[in-house]
């Protein structure tokens, strides 16, 4: 019981992660809070339903057509709607709503295109169940837990390795200084929202396909929750997204053993407050320095 | 001829601001129309609007306080609008107390809960303040679910009675409600007129500017923050109490992220740190979806657009951005004297 | 140039609010739909919607409309939302054509509108409200769905007599149909000799994910779950719970019986019971010619709340007939005397507004419902 728990809540927590990851990256180089990006993730996985229910391509097709389309859409999104309010320098709050404005327009445009029910989306990597003792561990599940460590690593890999996350880190310590360098900033940035969009499509089809439901509703508490492990691990930090997720769908999974279905929602939470009053900027998070 | 006509309305709000008895006599007219509004038939579904209008305008002016002056943004002031409502719904319920001294206590309360959100939160700046906030009005939701003993959970409150004035109930009929909210509207908006015009506005003021500047002028900006969100969730809560007795039933989806996200949407679209901004987002924000009907279900596809866009051009809101008050010298200094004689 | 844009905002503001009031016309008899368009439940209030007209449509063709006057349906979008709903319930009651009004999806939101509706006494039927005193709220307030009581004692019944449960564990939705349903169902559970509930799990509207519930029933290990949600509840459930334990069976409600279930749930959602009040493969001509007339318009099958919403329209369309007159209060005092025989059963109101209808059993086989004797 206690170790099916456990496990139940590390799924959990990587399906946490997998959006999680998106906030931080964003979040990491632009300081802004990208509330669009719940429904970016849902946006993802209705195009993955397009693409492997409707037109039948099967599931991998559907994972680089979804991984195509919104990262698209996140260029997109930086594009019409945050860069111009970088040029002229407002507040962030200003950038924060238009994000909430951006997902009112995907999320309502995704329910009069597909409709608002639940959808069906076929299950991914179904290889039965694995009985261990007394715990069943779902096939999906140890699928959807390397998919998410494969795409950190490959992740932590464009960031620390290569040029262009060399001028991504460069954007996030300076964004000016990175500019005299002969950083195209604004290139760095979409290529950011790029990567954001690419890794909401992958969590939207891998979790559609582990969960089977696809609705345009699916990303608002999802991704409030993710958002909160993002912050709980260390916001802009990338691996603290991931242990930040673990830790956010542990103590769901517990929370509705002993305290029952009604609180689970109010557990990510609550760990989101607590850890702003004793640890603002997280578990890995850096400590910034104001200047004056 | 548009240009013309732009030109005249221009010349004629330079006008205002510039003659106090323009002023007055355009307010006294505004005053004297709002008076007449339920009296006149128009349509009942018209003066609901410009009811809930006002309940916004007292919500998006206590988020101003905190928001537009002092620079910390909330995006869970939905949560003290539901601490206000329950509060005041169970206490006159339970023991039949008059709205007047219900909703006077669920302010005290949502008050009570702004200064517990506001002590632990001070630690926190910016961003991380944000969500905190969000976090804050999430919770107080799960709660109201949860707490079935108290709140009755999903099943909500139901028959809360109606304001009582005097012996008169206060129905849309009657127009009660409606001269209530807005009276409510003119308390809120002197009080918070009264506090930004203050030290203590100034000193919010300064807060938002620059907060460790003013802690180095000797602003005591810990205590200053605690008052703000006490403040605000004062009229919040006043706010969510007076719903309650409006629409008459209660529940944990009334207030919901959607409605933190409404008024922060008024207060940055009107403009922040204005007043009149906050009538102007609320009567623009509040009728769209009506205004919008037509459009069916794109109505919030245009809702979002619209927000976007308005950032997009015009990210300090419409009427925010420069003040136009003149710099008042201290008595005695004549500063046209002054410039002529060199 | 700010203000006068300003300005002219408001101007225009102003002219589309008015435009809104045309001027009445009264050879016209209106049936309002108030009902989500938008937000997470348009699915239900389109299919309020769509059958409405449907039935409306109906009476124009078939009768030439009612007092010889056409119907028209005027349709609000209330987002689901009480705050909404309250301003949408002052246009209805402001326009004297409106004879009745169907809708509003959720009790909560039904219940921040019904006030209006009974101040200025026009009839509401809501075809879903649940809410134990909604219809208590005041005389012109019915409802046209399934008292919770007589419903939740037919799917203990299926549990104890179809699928010889001994022990029952319970799923309900945090909404006040979910816990209130949840709380009934315990309480008739303990009425039947040795059965009882081994198991209460709750869950928050929206869940899909349900690992640790299933976790939790299965540590119990009831033969049957009565699952107390919608269809985008029951069906992940019961695809989570089989993938684990493929010998457990299912009781849902009514108001999950909708073709979407069977598209969600596949082969997960096989063996599921139900009980009904409205079956779209029924043999009776009344419902047969209702849903052929539905699939051949919107290309869907109705639901259950849909077809209770076909049916509200007609019962208020059959009362202004019995009482050739559109009189608002005669509407209502002919609604608690009238027997109507529509697509979900025989249905009166009582002395509170509330429907009486009469159950059947269906079951999930070869994805397809199909009734099962009693």
């Amino acid at each position: 019981m206690l170790f099916q728990q456990i496990f139940d809540g590390l799924t959990l927590g990587m399906v946490y992660a997998l959006i999680a990851v998106g906030y931080s990256l964003v979040f990491g180089i632009l300081r802004l809070v990208n509330f669009s990006h719940g429904s970016v993730y849902a946006f993802g996985a209705h195009i993955a339903l397009v693409v492997a229910v409707s037109m039948q391509w099967g599931i991998f097709p559907a994972l680089v057509i979804s991984i195509i389309f919104t990262g698209l859409l996140g260029i997109m999104i930086d594009k019409i709607s945050l860069k111009p309010l970088r040029e002229k320098k407002s507040k962030p709050i200003a950038a924060l709503i238009t994000t909430i404005g951006v997902s009112y327009i995907i999320q309502n445009l995704l329910m009069i295109i597909f409709g608002s029910h639940s959808k069906w989306f076929p299950k991914i990597f179904d290889y039965g169940i694995i009985k261990l003792g007394d715990i069943s561990i779902n096939s999906t599940q140890l699928f959807i837990f390397l998919v998410s460590l494969l795409l950190l690593v490959f992740l932590t890999i464009i960031i620390q390795k290569t040029k262009i996350g060399l001028a991504m880190r460069a954007v996030e310590q300076n964004p000016k200084a990175a500019h005299l360098m002969g950083i195209n900033v604004n290139y760095i940035i979409s290529f950011t929202f790029f990567l954001g969009g690419a890794s909401a499509a992958i969590a939207g089809t891998l979790i559609s396909g582990y969960y089977q439901v696809v609705y345009p509703n699916m990303g608002f508490i999802a991704g409030l929750k993710a958002f909160s492990a993002a912050v709980l691990g260390g916001i802009g930090v990338l691996y603290g997204s991931v242990i930040g997720g673990l830790v956010v769908g542990l103590s769901e999974s517990f929370a509705v053993s002993y305290f029952g279905g009604g609180y689970r929602d109010a557990v990510a939470f609550v760990i989101l407050i607590l850890v702003l009053i004793i640890r603002p900027k997280g578990i890995f998070g850096k400590k910034e320095i104001t200047k004056v | 001829m548009k240009n013309r006509l732009m030109e005249n309305v221009n010349n004629f709000i330079m006008l205002m601001e510039k003659k106090k008895s323009v002023k007055f006599s355009v307010y006294g007219a505004v005053f004297l129309v709002m008076l007449i509004i339920p009296k006149i038939g128009l349509p009942m579904f018209m003066v609901r609007i410009m009811t809930m209008i006002g309940m916004y305008v007292i919500l998006s002016m206590s988020l101003n306080l905190i928001t537009g002056y002092t620079g910390q943004v909330s995006i869970g002031h939905a949560g003290f609008c539901a601490i206000g409502a329950y509060t005041s719904a169970l206490i006159s319920l339970n023991f039949g107390t008059n709205f007047f001294i219900t909703a006077l206590l669920g302010a005290v309360v949502a008050g009570i809960f702004g200064l517990l959100l506001g002590l632990p939160t001070l630690r926190l700046s910016g961003t991380y303040l944000t969500i905190a906030t969000l976090g804050f009005g999430e919770v107080i939701r799960m709660v109201i679910l949860n707490w079935e003993s108290l709140t009755n959970g999903p099943l909500g409150i139901t028959k809360i009675p109606r304001p009582v004035f005097f012996g008169i109930e206060l129905t849309s009929l009657n127009g009660g409600l409606y001269y209530l909210v807005w009276i409510l509207v003119i308390i809120t908006t002197v009080v918070i007129y009264r506090i930004i015009r203050s030290k203590m506005g100034r000193a919010l003021m300064a807060i938002r500017e620059d907060e460790l500047v003013s802690k180095l002028m000797g602003i005591k900006t810990v205590n200053l923050k605690i008052y703000a969100f006490i403040i605000s969730a004062f009229f919040a809560g006043l706010a969510g109490s007076y719903y309650a007795h409006m629409i008459r039933y209660i529940d944990p989806n009334t207030f919901t992220f959607d409605t933190s996200i409404m008024i922060i949407s008024i207060v940055i679209f009107g403009g922040m740190g204005t007043i009149k901004g906050m009538f102007l987002g609320s009567a623009l924000l509040i009728s769209f979806p009506e205004v919008l009907r037509f459009l069916q279900e794109y109505r919030f596809v245009v809702f979002g657009l619209i927000l976007v866009l308005m950032i997009r051009f015009r990210p300090q809101g419409i009427l925010g951005g420069q003040s136009r008050r003149d710099y008042k010298m201290p008595k005695g200094v004549n500063l046209e004297k002054i410039m002529k004689e060199g | 140039m700010k203000k006068s844009f300003v300005i002219l905002l408001i101007a225009l503001m102003v002219v589309s609010m008015f435009s809104g009031c045309a001027p009445k016309e009264q050879d016209v008899v209106k049936i309002a739909v108030a009902a989500p368009l938008t937000g997470d439940f348009a699915e239900y209030g389109t299919g309020f919607k769509n059958a409405v007209e449907l039935m409306v449509e109906q009476w124009n063709t078939d009768k030439g409309g009612v007092l010889d006057k056409k119907v028209e349906v005027v349709v609000y979008d209330d987002k689901n939302n009480g705050e909404e709903a309250a301003t949408i319930a002052e246009k209805i009651v402001g326009d004297a054509a409106i004879a009745g009004v169907v809708g509003h999806f959720a009790s909560g939101v039904c219940m921040a509108a019904s006030p209006t509706y009974q101040e200025a006494g026009i009839v509401e039927i809501s075809p879903s409200a649940s809410h134990p005193d909604y219809s208590s709220e005041g005389d012109y307030i019915f409802r046209n769905n399934t008292v919770i009581n007589v419903e939740a004692r037919e799917a203990i019944d299926i549990a104890v007599n179809a699928l010889n449960a001994k022990n029952i564990g319970i799923l309900s939705v945090k909404t006040d149909w979910g816990t209130s349903t949840a709380s009934i169902v315990k309480e008739i559970a303990n009425e039947y000799e040795g059965v009882s509930v081994v198991e209460h799990q709750e869950i928050i509207d929206g869940t899909v994910d349900f690992s640790p519930v299933v976790t939790a029933f299965n540590k119990a290990k009831p033969d049957v779950v009565i699952v107390v949600g919608m269809y985008n509840v029951l069906a992940p459930f019961a695809t989570q719970y089989k993938a684990i334990n493929s010998d457990i069976n299912f009781v849902g409600f009514s108001n999950a019986y909708s073709q979407e279930l069977i598209n969600l749930g596949k082969e997960f959602v096989e063996g599921v019971y139900l009980p009904a009040i409205f079956f779209h493969g029924s043999t009776n001509e009344n419902i047969k010619g209702f849903v052929e007339a539905y699939e051949a318009k919107y290309g869907s099958a109705p639901s259950s709340l849909t077809a209770q919403a076909y049916d509200s329209a007609g019962i208020i369309l059959s009362a202004i007939e019995n009482i050739e007159s559109t009189d608002r209060a005669a509407i209502k005092d002919e609604l608690y005397k009238i027997s109507y025989p529509g697509v979900t059963g025989e249905t009166t109101f009582n002395e509170n507004g509330d429907a009486q209808k009469t159950f059947a059993w269906l079951k999930v086989e070869n994805g397809a419902f199909v009734e099962v004797d009693k």
